[in-house]
């Protein structure tokens, strides 16, 4: 048995990049891209503690944020303050959360039109859609996908603008709470 | 319980289990298994509503949540569905619609006045504009059904999304049936069925079990499929929550729906569809009454007959409107218990007992061509009528996907005949009814929507349409004195119909509009195939011509409370929030925002400390959180290209560290928004939206950049970064202590933009005067909002800071004479009326609007912004008070507000041009009426060179 929870991430290094020349410039800072849109990898291309999760928003646009004690995000930075041609930062302040639990799919399916049980992850995808009227970047993850360590079952990482982030938390904690799960939050 | 069956294996009641109720403030006894309307028929009750114009007595009729008889008020919660409502112990419960209760309704005076109340006389008596009031004071107490309380118990009523291959619709034979197949092969399916217990409904207890166990089905028992939507999403309406159904594929087998006849005082209680008597008698061991008549045109009539002989219930005649007998066994077991068969004959009139019930049938010959003969009227004495003619396809969610039918004359139905991708028809609603059809049928939709959705291989061929006709071609009997009613909703008789039809409204669409037939609660399931074969004959034509109308989504009414769900409401906070709610703030609603409406002080109204806020402002210095504001940044060698394409103004020629006023027009030359833009480089610009606008403007932004191509990027930033207004005499000098950023004025100059640090936090910084005062725009990232506010609002305290609200702004902005997009402007208002021609370039090549705009000058204004000003010892007109001139309408004021600064009212109006000079007088009509003296005014009315913003001014 696993608890349902909601969970409140700390704060870790985040950076978004737009642009024609994005991808060329990630990959010059020996940082593993997905190959496709709406995917994601981890910038050394397995799981490991500090490890760059880097997600293909489109074409030719990217989030990246840090694992746990990662400094990449840190290093690759300042290389942007040169403006190189055809590569755009797009400062990202966002809310994270965790959800996880038996239940998941349970409260999923009260707050958001896609059906996250019929995922594959092998394919390693990345959703983004509406869920409770918010704009949000799901990940869904397994055990070894470097979230959550000691779960087998499956977990949401899941990203929205900051400003609908406490609307966000409360609504989503409730239904957590409602179905018999915890919501852990942590100031914003 | 004079009603009350023995006791059968099958029946879902728990006799050891009573349960104690109301009705009416009487006392009850049911079972556990009870619905509340089996409960009363059991208890032996005469009747259980009113009807809805004449308030006439009704009963149970169709006991299948199908008609509106059975709607009541139960513990406080209005219009609970009694058909399908499991009894409670303690339940009390009341009739709808009555005045001083069922019993002595009042009301029920208005069935004497019937004559009265013909087809749309609410249309030809109640038009008049001066007695309007007190018509509609009288109908909305006349009309409505339950009363909704305010003391009923919140229930939670979560709505969730559900996810599946296949769709059932209907747990009939065909349903089941389809079930099986399409999780036989492979796909994961739902079965949605309205019966509260999935019993089959006639089929194979195996095959039931097979549905019960089958790991790949989901049912949804007691579920009303109430609505189809694009791409086989259906609202599925279960007791306590609403399920958003997306299937991949769709099987409907919701069945038919029992017609009832149309005889003289076919509604009194103990007329039922014989359908609904089989259910109450077989699940609820319920007799629909001790002696009973059963009207017949098909075999269901003499199936139900043999059941209810069966349970004990005596059946008085089987009245058959057929003269010539089917051969079946159904037909032959009845001849052989001895019942009494009357061919060729019609029910003429229901018979009135003393307590308002049936009491007997009479009965008269009938020939082919439908006439009576009354003159061989016989009486048949009975306490119940049952009702057994026809059906009517529930061909509704079929209609909502997309599927087309025909009328099969054979049948006397209609059925579908080209389905839309991925939706499949099956059982009785296609036109199939005996049961092994049924089952095969099923079947091959089952497999064909498994198929469809990639599971396994279609099989199965189209099975062939029944040969007996179970419905009777016109069961509808005239009668002089009328009171043959086609809609129990309504109170609609035949004659309101023919009356209807013969003054104009004769085809399908406009007779349900006149007549209000298919319009209630029920929504035509007894009534519209009656109202078009009435239709059909009056015009001379067949039911094909006149065509199915097709009901919008919800088919079947559904709870608010369903449809509200948890009632989420996103709502934006920007960073400070929790700064502002220390303070004191006030909230409103901006937009999806929540923003300090103004901060509270102790000891202080809210006039007072709004004026207080502008006071600190003018005279030295506050801090207002503008992070509600659009904000986009936009990269690439094509940005100044873009910008001069979506702005009015040119922006190619913005010096680096410049920020020019933009005005966004759509196609129409109206404008649709404004900002702030910002040049940070020679290919990086930021700019601001309206609170209200930013998600549309990025939105639009993204198709036009796509569309032309440019060589540019766009980014929303709005929420990923917090801004604040720091504005006020002393704000330079405040700021300066904080940043690394020169702020003199020839460092930092009026329009200027700069990048550097405020307390710390990297930062862009605008200076911007909105509020007409000195003041800088701070923009950092979200993460640091907090800490800067904070740094902002410590530093300013010495010099009496105060932070304001968007009240205080509001005054401000006023005083400076700036319109507000979407409050000053409307949807038609374009940039001559506004008078902001002076941010518009005309000689820019192109620009969104531009060529609307030309065609504008050319005609002229239609109407002007302009100031206005009242004295000070006026009254305060509101927003959208209209102006007055020689009495008729020559504008609206859109802004008004006090200014303490000014001594005086001003405002903004948009006002008609002949009336627009400065200094002449125009007059405002308030709400009771009272004119009020403004003038019109040339704004700003505070610092009208702009001084103060541009300079030091005293600080």
């Amino acid at each position: 048995m696993s608890a349902l929870t909601l969970e409140l991430r700390e704060k870790r290094d985040r950076l978004g990049l737009k642009g024609p020349r994005a991808a060329e410039w990630l990959a010059a800072q020996g940082i593993a891209l997905p190959m496709t849109p709406n995917t994601w990898t981890h910038s050394e291309g397995a799981v490991a503690a500090g490890a760059v999760l880097v997600a293909r928003l489109g074409t030719a646009e990217f989030f990246l944020e840090d694992g746990a004690g990662g400094t990449t995000l840190g290093r690759i930075a300042p290389a942007l303050d040169q403006s190189p041609p055809g590569v755009y930062p797009v400062l990202r302040e966002d809310w994270a959360f965790l959800l996880g639990g038996d239940e998941v799919h349970d409260v999923l399916a009260q707050v958001c039109n896609v059906n996250f049980a019929a995922l594959s992850l092998t394919s390693r995808p990345l959703i983004m859609t509406l869920m409770i009227g918010v704009a949000v970047l799901v990940v869904p993850q397994s055990a070894g996908d470097g979230g959550q360590s000691g779960s087998a079952k499956r977990h949401y990482r899941i990203w929205c603008d900051p400003t609908f982030g406490p609307y966000l938390g409360e609504s989503l904690g409730a239904v957590v709470i409602e179905c018999g799960g915890r919501y852990t939050g942590v100031s914003g | 319980m004079t009603h009350r069956l023995e006791a059968h294996a099958e029946e879902w009641l728990d006799r050891t289990a009573p349960l104690r109720f109301t009705f009416e403030g009487r006392e009850y006894q049911g079972y556990s298994g009870d619905t509340i309307s089996s409960a009363l028929a059991a208890a032996g009750v005469p009747y259980v509503a009113r009807s809805f114009k004449y308030h006439r007595p009704r009963g149970i009729l169709s006991f299948a949540n199908h008609d509106s008889n059975t709607l009541f008020q139960v513990d406080g919660v209005p219009n609970v569905r009694g058909d399908v409502t499991w009894l409670r112990d303690r339940m009390r419960v009341s009739a709808v619609n009555t005045f001083g209760g069922l019993w002595r309704d009042r009301a029920r005076v208005l069935d004497r006045f019937a004559r009265l109340l013909p087809v749309g006389f609410y249309y030809k008596a109640f038009h008049s504009k001066a007695l309007f009031p007190r018509w509609e004071r009288m109908f909305r107490t006349l009309t409505g059904l339950g009363k909704v309380s305010l003391g009923a118990p919140r229930e939670a009523t979560p709505k969730r999304y559900g996810f599946c291959d296949v769709l059932v619709i209907g747990g009939g034979p065909s349903g089941l049936a389809a079930a099986l197949a399409a999780a036989q092969a492979g796909a994961q399916v739902a079965l949605a069925d309205e019966a509260l217990r999935l019993t089959g409904n006639g089929a194979p207890p195996a095959l039931v079990r097979a549905v019960r166990d089958s790991a790949s089905i989901t049912l949804f028992p007691a579920t009303v499929a109430a609505g189809y939507y694009a791409d086989h999403w259906v609202a599925l309406a279960q007791q306590a929550r609403m399920t958003k159904m997306r299937a991949g594929a769709v099987v409907v087998a919701t069945g038919v729906i029992e017609q009832p006849a149309v005889f003289r005082n076919n509604d009194l209680p103990g007329v039922m569809l014989a359908s609904g008597a089989a259910r109450l008698a077989a699940r609820h061991g319920v007799a629909p009454g001790r002696r009973v008549v059963i009207i017949a045109a098909n075999l269901d009539a003499y199936a139900t007959c043999l059941e209810l002989h069966a349970r004990g219930v005596q059946v008085a005649a089987i009245v058959d409107l057929r003269a010539v007998a089917e051969s079946d066994a159904a037909v032959s077991a009845c001849a052989a218990l001895g019942l009494v068969v009357l061919r060729a004959h019609a029910p003429y009139e229901a018979v009135r007992g003393p307590e308002g019930t049936v009491a007997g049938l009479t009965v008269a010959p009938v020939n082919e061509a439908g006439h009576v003969d009354a003159s061989a009227q016989r009486r048949i004495d009975c306490d119940a009528i049952l009702m057994s003619v026809g059906w009517a396809a529930a061909m509704q969610l079929y209609l909502q996907a997309g599927g087309s039918t025909r009328f099969s004359e054979e049948l006397q139905q209609f059925v579908p005949v080209d389905s839309p991708p991925g939706i499949f028809a099956a059982g009785r609603m296609n036109g199939v009814y005996d049961l092994e059809s049924r089952l095969a049928d099923g079947r091959r939709a089952g497999s064909q929507a498994a198929a469809h959705v990639g599971f396994g291989v279609p099989s199965g061929t189209a099975v062939a349409r029944s040969t007996r006709c179970p419905s009777h071609r016109f069961p509808i009997f005239d009668h002089p004195e009328a009171k043959n009613f086609v809609d129990f909703d309504e109170d609609l008789q035949v004659k309101d119909l023919e009356n209807a039809a013969q003054e104009g409204f004769d085809s399908s669409e406009l007779l349900k509009r006149y007549s209000t037939v298919g319009m209630g609660p029920s929504q035509g399931k007894h009534s519209n195939m009656n109202a078009l074969r009435i239709l059909a004959r009056i015009r001379g034509v067949g039911v094909e011509q006149l065509g199915l109308t097709t009901a919008r989504p919800m088919y079947h009414p559904v709870p608010m409370k369903l449809l509200a769900g948890r009632s989420f409401y996103p709502e934006r906070r920007t960073p400070c929030d929790a700064q502002h709610g220390a303070l004191g703030a006030v909230w409103m609603p901006a937009g999806n925002w929540r923003r300090p409406e103004y901060y509270a002080v102790s000891g202080e109204s809210r006039a007072q400390s709004i004026d207080a806020e502008v006071h600190a402002v003018r005279s030295s210095v506050g801090l207002i959180d503008v992070g509600t504001l659009g904000k986009i940044e936009v990269y690439g060698p094509d940005s100044a290209e873009l910008l001069d394409r979506v702005y009015a103004g040119r922006f190619s020629d913005l010096k680096v560290g410049m920020t020019r006023y933009g005005l966004m027009l759509d196609e129409s030359g109206v404008i649709i928004d404004d900002g702030v833009i910002a040049r940070l480089g020679e290919e990086l610009f930021y700019f601001t939206t309206t609170t209200g606008g930013s998600a549309t403007v990025f939105r639009e932004l993204l198709r036009l950049n796509a569309l032309w191509g440019l060589d540019c990027t766009l980014v929303n930033v709005t929420g990923h970064r917090a801004a604040f207004n720091f504005a006020g005499p002393s704000s330079r000098g405040i700021l300066q202590q904080l940043t690394d950023i020169d702020l003199r004025d020839e460092a930092f100059p009026y329009l200027a933009v700069r990048s550097g640090q405020v307390a710390g936090a990297p930062a862009r910084l605008m200076r911007v005067g909105f509020v007409g005062e000195l003041g800088f725009e701070i923009h950092v990232a979200a993460g640091r909002g907090r800490e800067v506010w904070e740094a902002l609002h410590s530093a300013g305290l010495p010099l009496a800071l105060r932070p304001f609200g968007v009240e205080a702004q509001r005054v401000l902005r006023l005083e400076k004479g700036h319109f507000i997009v979407g409050q000053d402007t409307d949807g038609l208002t374009d940039p001559l009326e506004a008078s902001a021609m002076w941010a518009v370039a005309m000689k820019k090549p192109f620009f969104v609007g531009q060529r609307s705009l030309r065609i504008l000058q050319a005609r002229g204004p239609r109407q002007k912004l302009v100031g206005i000003e009242l004295a000070a010892t006026a009254p305060l007109p509101k927003e959208c008070h209209l102006i007055i001139d020689k009495g008729a309408i020559a504008g609206r004021v859109t802004s008004v507000t006090h200014s303490r600064a000014l001594n005086k009212s001003i405002g903004l109006a948009m006002l008609s041009p002949d009336l627009a000079q400065v200094g002449r007088d125009i007059h405002i009509r308030t709400d009771n009426g009272d004119m009020l003296a403004a003038r019109v005014a040339a704004p700003p009315f505070y610092d009208p060179k702009n001084l103060r913003q541009k300079a030091d001014a005293g600080a």
